[in-house]
């Protein structure tokens, strides 16, 4: 499609259909928008001979990574720094376990069962090393362990789960030259220099109508993204460090977040997941259904199997031991975004990309469901009365 | 108090409230049914995340829930100053019935005031419906007020 407003329209109708998909079924825009953006090209493809959805188009590659990047941020800008300083030990060590058990379980069973090649077995490793840190938050936050010592833990735990994953994808595919020792030390300054110098110029020039918060952070981000992928890192890898250097000052300025929110759901991330969502190839899919059910079985497998004595060696209870289980959800957001860097790298193929797009998927929703099931008050799953509760029901007489 | 009963069956009562108009009716009806047997009543929103959430967008929905029933708890406070009771607010987090049924165990309630959404049957078989639900498995009467 030669037409730019008309391509732009398709796009933004597809995130339209996304978002009413998610209102009506109450799942997340981010998984509504990558299956909307799978259909449409599914359908695309089945109509139209060459048909597509115009996925590479420069605009929307740009807009794409514009929403990776700032998502990235802001997930980054979310971590408390204070429950981290509490909590920092068993963070650290939970979240690392979290972290190299499934990065290291599912790059051998992509390698020596799958026969993927090297880099695409550790890319698959670093998609599925990944945990959802709202998959966590939203099970604390329904059953009051926010609060705890134990919530603020396994918390902490999944932020370093997440920097894990981002370290991993931005060095391990990192050509390791002169580039990247320039690209590291010029970070390490940034990441330091930020916290002091961010609020200071917040406070001075901040707080007008023309947006200068926004247009400062948007230059750091492309400014140090630039930089990473000159360095042949991946762009998201500083924006995740700048939002967590930046969570105790810019991510509590809550009217900022919520502008940058607007500008992220609104326009940037429904390009992004559309676009991640189109280069899945559902006759991959369908031709080698056990490739899902390994990397599956190896996500679940690797996380849990270490996690359990680890969690034990911090004397939690059992029963809150199960909810580290939590920690085998895949983050949408991190997940999608290595897949999506090994298939632009030609580091893998399309069909590993569906079979991992897929993986993250199944990974982020069985997880939910099992928590669901499991984490129900008791009286839910067996009713201990045997006469349902008395019912009156009272037909409101109002006009309405 | 003239007109006033004392009932010791109904002496707390959980309105459950998400801002649509049905629940507005339920808390009317609630409000007066508190008043006539002298009870207290708590007015109780659930916001329930999407699943499975991104960290962002789960903010997100938080801070708008947040956000939309303190709008409604204000109003609901507004409305319950023509009342002669006790009435309190609070929100939680999650599948709306559940979390009813386990705040109404918890503060010991006595009767649950649910409005009724009237979903499609595609919606009620997706979501399930929350009355019914809370109808099931609440260890107290249940009002669902059409």
């Amino acid at each position: 499609m030669e037409n730019v407003w008309v391509l732009a329209a398709v796009w933004v109708g597809l995130a339209l259909i996304a978002t009413l998909v998610a209102i009506w079924f109450k799942v997340s825009t981010a998984l509504s928008e990558i299956v909307v953006g799978t259909v449409a090209q599914l359908i695309i493809g089945a109509f139209f001979v060459h048909g597509e959805l115009g996925s590479k188009t420069p605009w929307i590659t740009f807009l794409a990574g514009t929403g990776a990047i700032v998502l990235t941020f802001l997930a980054g800008a979310e971590l408390d720094p204070q429950v981290f300083r509490a909590k920092w030990k068993e963070a650290t060590i939970v979240g690392l376990v979290g972290f190299f058990g499934p990065f290291l379980g599912c790059t051998a069973i992509a390698h020596f069962v799958l026969h993927w090649t090297v880099p695409s077995s550790w890319l698959a490793g670093v998609a599925l090393s990944t945990t959802s840190v709202a998959v966590v938050y939203a099970v604390m936050l329904e059953l009051g362990f926010n609060v705890t010592d134990f919530g603020k833990a396994i918390l902490a735990a999944c932020f370093i789960n997440d920097l894990g994953t981002v370290i991993a994808l931005g060095l391990i595919f990192s050509p390791f030259t002169i580039k990247t020792l320039i690209f590291v030390a010029v970070s390490v300054v940034v990441f330091v220099i930020l916290p002091f110098l961010t609020p200071r110029f917040f406070k001075r020039y901040g707080g007008r109508v023309s947006e200068l918060e926004a247009k400062y952070l948007l230059f750091l981000l492309f400014g140090m993204g630039g930089l990473a992928v000159w360095s042949g890192s991946e762009a998201v890898l500083p924006a995740y460090i700048i939002g967590m250097v930046l969570a105790g000052t810019v991510g509590k300025d809550h009217v900022l977040i919520r502008r940058l929110r607007t500008l992220t759901f609104g326009l940037l991330t429904p390009f992004y997941f559309i676009r991640a969502g189109s280069f899945v190839s559902i006759p991959a899919l369908i031709a080698a259904p056990l490739v899902f059910v390994a990397l599956f079985a190896a996500k679940m497998l690797s996380k849990v199997i270490p996690l359990f004595p680890t969690v034990k060696t911090f004397k939690y209870q059992r029963e809150e031991g199960l909810y580290f289980t939590l920690m085998m959800s895949t983050g949408l957001t991190f997940g999608t975004i290595s897949s999506l860097f090994g298939l632009n790298h030609g580091i893998i193929t399309q069909a590993q990309y569906s079979h991992l797009v897929a993986t993250v998927i199944g990974s982020a929703v069985v997880p939910t469901m099992i928590a669901n099931a499991l984490f129900m008050p008791r009286h839910l799953l067996a009713p201990k009365h045997e006469e349902p509760a008395p019912m009156v029901q009272v037909r409101s007489e109002s006009a309405d | 108090m003239t007109g006033r009963r004392h009932n010791p069956h109904f002496r707390k009562i959980l309105v459950g409230y998400d801002g649509s108009p049905q629940s507005d009716k339920a808390v009317d009806v609630a409000l007066s049914l508190g008043e006539c047997v002298d009870s207290t009543v708590l007015v109780f929103a659930v916001a329930r995340p999407p699943e499975p959430s991104t960290s962002v967008e789960l903010e997100a929905v938080l801070d708008d829930a947040r956000e939309h029933f303190e709008e409604g708890f204000k109003k609901i406070m507004e409305r319950a100053r023509g009342h002669e009771l006790s009435v309190t607010t609070d929100m939680a987090v999650g599948h709306p019935a559940q979390q009813i049924i386990h705040r109404a165990e918890k503060d010991g309630i006595d009767l649950i005031v649910l409005g009724r959404r009237g979903r499609s049957q595609i919606a009620r078989m997706m979501l399930g419906s929350v009355s019914e639900r809370v109808l099931r498995y609440a260890h107290c009467p249940v009002m669902v007020v059409h």
